[in-house]
């Protein structure tokens, strides 16, 4: 199969250009890291306020989740970025020159960004698990830590690189990228518990996707297998991947022809 | 030969109303070294990316090895190389991996490509450094390596779009070297497109000038110039003021000669045919001893060429000078 085959060539090269430069890895890895190990730290006494989070939960577990949200976000933003970048050099062009499966070049883009966030969630697991935070569901349930977070990925992967093929510029990516961000991760429950939050905000984070994907992350760590939470997190997901990736094929589309 | 490329009144204009290129017609004969000369905007790089399957034609009819353009994109891409104006490898990939990444791509086995991809570094003298990552390369090293890349799976035409665009002479000379022996070791068909008129006189056996989207003339180097007419012959002497007039008169009763002027270096005489000329001028001068210091031949540039044509000079980057040719020196 061509199509599985390029698309592994193509996955190759780009996590080969991530590995290569390490500074991307790290600039999408430190805000997350200063939140996991500086805000969680600030917050750190609403745990004993009671009523607040659940009984027995720490601050760093109950945000963890959050932080995982935040992490997808940024290296998600990032993928617009690298198409802008073959757009720019013409190394796009060069492989339209070939007889490279044209959906392998999207799908070679789309692996390579859910596997860097799963590892990126793996190195956020880890430090939060040395700092005390433990998931309750285990390893199966880790693995679907880093699916929902994966996918949601994907999802928002799917802006971004929409936006990058339409606007051909990093700079344009990244504003709005910024923009969307951080009102999404604060209209939600990611970092704060949702009884705690003004009555407006709880009523517009139900119309926010972000809050569905962290209240499925936050119970695969907290508190089980909640399918009643999980299961439309990743009805809402696919939804939104659904729109993102309706858009990522139209602009791939223009490019292509 | 039969024609390799055919293009039948290709007209495009692009979203905004550009018309790139306007109603041009042209074959490429298999096997050819074939070159579109023309300044930039000239529709030059238009041209190749209609040909590359790249962009589609307003209107027009195209074959590239047999296939139509519209129809057999799939085809085609499997049988042409490409270097495109801008230098395409990836920095953080090494030298063998951007070649051996071109393979894959044309879906080539992995035992074929890494002995190709052998041949390639060693034809472009990259060997030594196949293992750094690109990023590193130099301006030359890069397009080199692009050159190579587009070689991976031995096509059977080589698109290049100006190659050697912002090159030191060295890098350009060394470009040059490859693509001649890429066209005669490996027949391979190439269609190159310059601004540079040296590099059009030097590589292509047929060349198109092209100008606003149009072709204003096609032939061979020499033929094109040989449309412009006389070619000059400057001649030096010892003792100029001494020898000038004696050696005025006995060149002008020399068959083919146009005119004698007074020039810088001394004379200089118009001529066609000069270069069969030559021969004759110092052996008259030599026996009437007339003390030759150097004789100078320049036949009319692509320059010329395109200025007869278009009433404007090709503007390069840099400049290039006319190609000349020293023959004779000190007596």
């Amino acid at each position: 199969m061509t199509l599985l085959s390029d698309t592994r060539y193509i996955f190759i090269r780009y996590l080969t250009k991530l590995v290569r430069t390490p500074i991307l890895l790290f600039f999408s890895l430190f805000q997350p890291l200063l939140f996991l190990l500086l805000f969680t730290q600030l917050l750190n006494r609403l745990s004993s306020f009671p009523g607040v989070l659940p009984n027995g939960v720490s601050y760093l577990e109950f945000a963890a989740a959050g932080i995982l949200m935040q992490n997808a976000f940024g290296s998600a933003l990032q993928s617009g970025n690298s198409i802008v970048a073959d757009i720019d050099s013409g190394f796009l062009q060069k492989m339209l020159v070939t007889p490279v499966s044209r959906p392998a070049i999207l799908l070679g883009r789309l692996s390579s960004d859910a596997f860097r966030v799963v590892i990126q969630t793996a190195i956020i697991l880890g430090l939060a698990y040395a700092l005390g935070a433990h998931v309750t569901t285990g390893v199966v349930g880790i693995l679907l830590i880093f699916f929902t977070l994966a996918f949601f990925g994907l999802a928002w992967s799917g802006i971004s690189l929409a936006l990058g093929m339409k606007t051909r510029s990093s700079e344009t990516v990244f504003a709005i990228g910024g923009v969307i961000t951080f009102p999404l991760l604060f209209l939600s429950p990611a970092l704060f518990p949702i009884s705690f939050l003004p009555s407006w905000v709880q009523t517009v984070s139900m119309f926010n996707p972000v809050s569905y994907a962290v209240k499925a992350s936050r119970v695969l760590m907290i508190n089980g297998y909640d399918w009643g939470t999980i299961l439309p997190a990743w009805g809402v997901i696919g939804l939104v991947a659904l729109i993102t990736m309706s858009a990522t094929l139209y602009q791939f589309r223009k490019v292509v022809s | 030969m039969s024609d390799i490329i055919t293009v039948k009144d290709l007209v495009l204009v692009y979203g905004d109303g550009t018309k790139a290129v306007d109603n041009i017609s042209f074959n490429v004969a298999e096997g050819e070294f074939f070159g579109f000369l023309g300044p930039n905007g000239a529709g030059k790089s238009t041209t190749i990316k209609v040909l590359t399957t790249l962009l589609r034609k307003t209107s027009g009819e195209m074959t590239v090895a047999g296939y139509d353009i519209a129809k057999d994109a799939a085809a085609i891409r499997k049988i042409i190389g490409v270097q495109s104006q801008e230098t395409t490898v990836d920095g953080d990939l090494t030298g063998r991996e951007n070649i051996t990444l071109q393979g894959h791509f044309h879906q080539m086995k992995t035992d074929e490509i890494k002995k190709r991809v052998n041949e390639l570094l060693s034809l472009v003298g990259l060997e030594e450094a196949a293992e750094k990552r690109a990023r590193n390369f130099s301006g030359g090293m890069k397009k080199r390596l692009d050159l190579a890349t587009a070689l991976i799976h031995k096509p059977k035409i080589l698109f290049l779009d100006e190659p050697t665009t912002g090159l030191d002479p060295q890098s350009r000379a060394a470009i040059w070297a490859y693509l001649e022996e890429l066209n005669k070791e490996e027949d391979i068909t190439i269609f190159l497109t310059t601004q540079y008129l040296e590099e059009a006189d030097k590589l292509c056996k047929r060349l198109s000038i092209i100008d606003s989207g149009k072709i204003v003339a096609s032939g061979s180097p020499i033929e094109l110039k040989h449309e412009i007419g006389a070619d000059s012959i400057r001649i030096s002497l010892e003792d100029c003021k001494k020898d000038s007039a004696k050696a005025k008169e006995i060149i002008k009763t020399m068959t083919d000669v146009t005119e004698i002027m007074d020039s810088e270096e001394c004379l200089t005489v118009y001529a066609k045919n000069a270069g069969l000329l030559i021969a004759d001028i110092v052996r008259a001068l030599d026996s009437s001893d007339i003390r030759l210091a150097s004789v100078t031949f320049s036949s009319p540039s692509l320059d010329d060429v395109f200025m007869k044509h278009t009433g404007k000079r090709i503007r390069a980057e840099e400049l290039v000078k006319a190609p000349s040719r020293m023959f004779g020196g000190r007596r």
